[in-house]
């Protein structure tokens, strides 16, 4: 038997007898199984349950737990509610589609779980809100999957802004990738229906969760749901979830948006989103190849001083303007960011410290990448009030901040 | 000092094309189909179910009133009423407020939670009394909604009555109606009313009520406490 660590007393200092933060899962696919696959070479941490609609995957992650910890401990749910209501559980690591993670991690919050979610965190921007203020009201602690703010290559461009030795904050550049994967506008349409398959093997009215009904296809539950607008919010979000982060989390500037929102480009790319803050500064959301053009690897950012510029992405190297480059070092390579970011999480939960990557955190780069999103639907630029939370100058757009959600879930 | 660089992560390969969606459900023309166009494909008897779906999210998107009536007979039907309300919710016209809340009496279980979560959203005081009657209705699901949407709503009117259901109430509609109370909280600070929403808090920091939410309520006392030089 696991022994949660809060009824132990362990938050409150008092040393207890368990250790081991305990966690469960809910909807781990390919991505969560890396997730995951991390989480179980924690010393600290435990994993003890799986939640998912789909059978084949419940089985397959109860095997691949109980396989690491050599017993038959993993539990397995169909429905998230009997998860969330287990005691012994401290936190619960989300990956399933979008369209669950905002309902999801708020639902655990009110469970008193802390979360770790994958990105993209919200649909909308009103479900971001919702997860933030979620967060905030029951002092849960939430970590984005967005393990780059843990990476080595990229603290060490955050730590040179810090530092002046870019001089004054000029603009920060977002890789939002390759058009071709997924582009700004994701399709509306819905593929042929098909037959559905036996409630055991797939609940497909829980899969579609809070998205809007459409026919059962084999695709979307294989992975092929993403570029469809009711599951995704294409390539602005996708990959603005996870670069747009970096650039806010770098200039310390995860609590505001920016003010000003103008698309450029065709949905077939490459396309570009040019963002200014308040202060002046700029972020530009470009679709800058899966690469970038100094070969830094995916998801890569740049920022530019007054005095100098750096860039650097998922291939660890970092580039630099002649005048930084004296300031380099050798970095761990950005593929243990998110070994970092799972441990980090699991110590803030020992500790009740913030995490990097913060519901509020979240909250803010993704307003970002809806608003980019929506100017990228209008057409047009769009301004945008930080105190309000509304377009100034456009109500159709208003209109779209909000998605409705299939009943009977809400947020 | 030079960086040690890793190869870059290679250009994903090109995956199966995935499967074409059938002309039958495509968006097409509804896309750019304004209002008058839009009503006719929800009049029509011969629209998909499909062309019905994307033409409520587009009237909702065009914030089209002369939509509400034909959007509002939708709020029944098993596939579309998500859709309905896709439409309705973003209508900046009251009379989808009373819409919806003409629909609180026509509607039934899931349905029926819909409409609710919808009027919740909306923040419709005129729905209060109903929805106090449905918060201490049987079914708990549709008393969770109730409890969500007044605690959305806020003011002082669903204040007073969320507090009195929190001790009339119990299972999972009373952790529901303890969420609405935080929530309800919340507003009513964001209202600069302090003195309400403390001691609301401090009802929900009583012993019986889920852990969860005693915690949040003591966490936002001592935050309020530690944040403003008022004394209580």
């Amino acid at each position: 038997m696991i022994v949660p660590s809060l009824v132990l007393g362990q938050r409150a200092g008092v040393t207890a007898p368990s250790d081991k933060i305990t966690f469960g899962g809910i909807g781990i696919g390919s991505r969560g199984a890396h997730v995951l696959s991390k989480l179980l070479n924690v010393e600290q941490a435990r994993f003890v349950a799986i939640c998912d609609v789909r059978n084949a995957r419940r089985e397959t992650i109860k095997s691949t737990v109980d396989q690491k910890y050599g017993d038959h401990g993993c539990q397995m749910y169909s429905d998230q509610y009997e998860l969330l209501a287990r005691q012994d559980i401290d936190a619960v690591l989300i990956a399933t589609g979008d369209r669950w993670h905002t309902p999801l991690s708020i639902i655990a919050a009110q469970h008193g779980k802390d979360v770790y979610c994958e990105k993209p965190c919200s649909m909308s921007i009103e479900e971001s809100w919702a997860l933030g203020a979620a967060f905030r009201r029951y002092n849960r602690l939430y970590q984005a999957g967005c393990q780059r703010r843990n990476g080595a290559n990229f603290q060490l461009c955050k730590e040179l802004l810090k530092s002046g030795a870019l001089g004054k904050l000029q603009a920060l550049y977002a890789n939002v990738g390759p058009s071709v994967n997924w582009p700004p506008l994701p399709s509306r349409d819905w593929l042929a229906a098909e037959e559905l398959p036996p409630k055991q093997v797939l609940d497909w009215d829980r899969w579609l969760g809070p998205a809007p009904w459409r026919p059962y296809h084999s695709s979307y539950v294989t992975g092929g749901w993403r570029n469809f607008y009711d599951f995704h919010g294409g390539g602005i979000l996708e990959w603005g979830s996870h670069t747009v982060d970096l650039c806010h989390w770098a200039a310390d500037y995860d609590d505001t948006q920016p003010v000003e929102y103008e698309p450029v480009g065709t949905n077939v790319g490459p396309y570009q989103v040019n963002c200014r803050y308040a202060n002046g500064v700029k972020l530009v959301m470009r679709d800058n190849a899966w690469d970038g053009a100094l070969k830094t690897g995916s998801c890569s950012f740049r920022i530019e001083g007054d005095k100098g510029w750096v860039e650097t992405g998922d291939a660890t190297k970092i580039e630099c303007s002649d005048n930084i480059r004296p300031l380099l070092r050798p970095t761990e390579p950005a593929s243990l960011a998110l070994e970092n970011h799972v441990k980090e999480l699991v110590r803030c939960i020992r500790t009740r410290q913030s995490t990097s990557a913060s519901a509020t955190a979240a909250a803010n780069s993704h307003v970002t990448c809806h608003a980019a999103f929506i100017a990228y639907q209008r057409g047009k630029t769009l301004t945008w009030d930080t105190t309000k939370h509304e377009f100034t100058n456009d109500e159709i757009a208003n209109r779209m901040r909000s998605r409705a959600l299939r009943e009977p879930w809400r947020v | 000092m030079q960086q040690p660089t890793q190869p870059a992560p290679a250009v994903p390969a090109a995956k199966p094309k995935p499967p074409e969606p059938p002309p039958e459900f495509r968006e097409g023309a509804i896309a750019t189909m304004d209002a008058a166009g839009l009503l006719r494909i929800l009049s029509d008897a011969k629209s998909s179910e499909f062309q019905k779906a994307k033409a409520c999210v587009r009237l909702g998107e065009l914030g089209a009133k002369e939509a509400i009536p034909v959007l509002a007979g939708l709020l029944g039907d098993e596939h579309l009423s998500v859709y309905a309300r896709y439409g309705l919710e973003p209508m900046a016209d009251p009379s989808a407020d009373d819409a919806l809340r003409a629909a609180l009496t026509k509607q039934k279980g899931v349905r029926l939670i819909g409409v609710i979560n919808s009027i919740g959203k909306r923040r419709d005081a005129k729905a209060i009394p109903a929805l106090v009657k449905f918060m201490h209705g049987p079914d708990v699901d549709i008393a969770r909604a109730a409890a969500s949407a007044l605690g959305s709503i806020g003011g002082e009117a669903s204040a007073k009555e969320l507090q009195a259901a929190l001790p009339k109430t119990t299972g999972m509609t009373r952790a529901a109606v303890a969420d609405a109370c935080l929530v309800c909280s919340e507003r009513l600070l964001a209202e600069g009313k302090r003195d309400q929403a403390l001691a609301f808090y401090t009802a929900l920091s009583a012993t019986d009520l889920p852990k969860p939410v005693r915690l949040a309520a003591m966490s936002a006392i001592v935050r309020e406490e530690t944040l403003s030089v008022k004394p209580r």
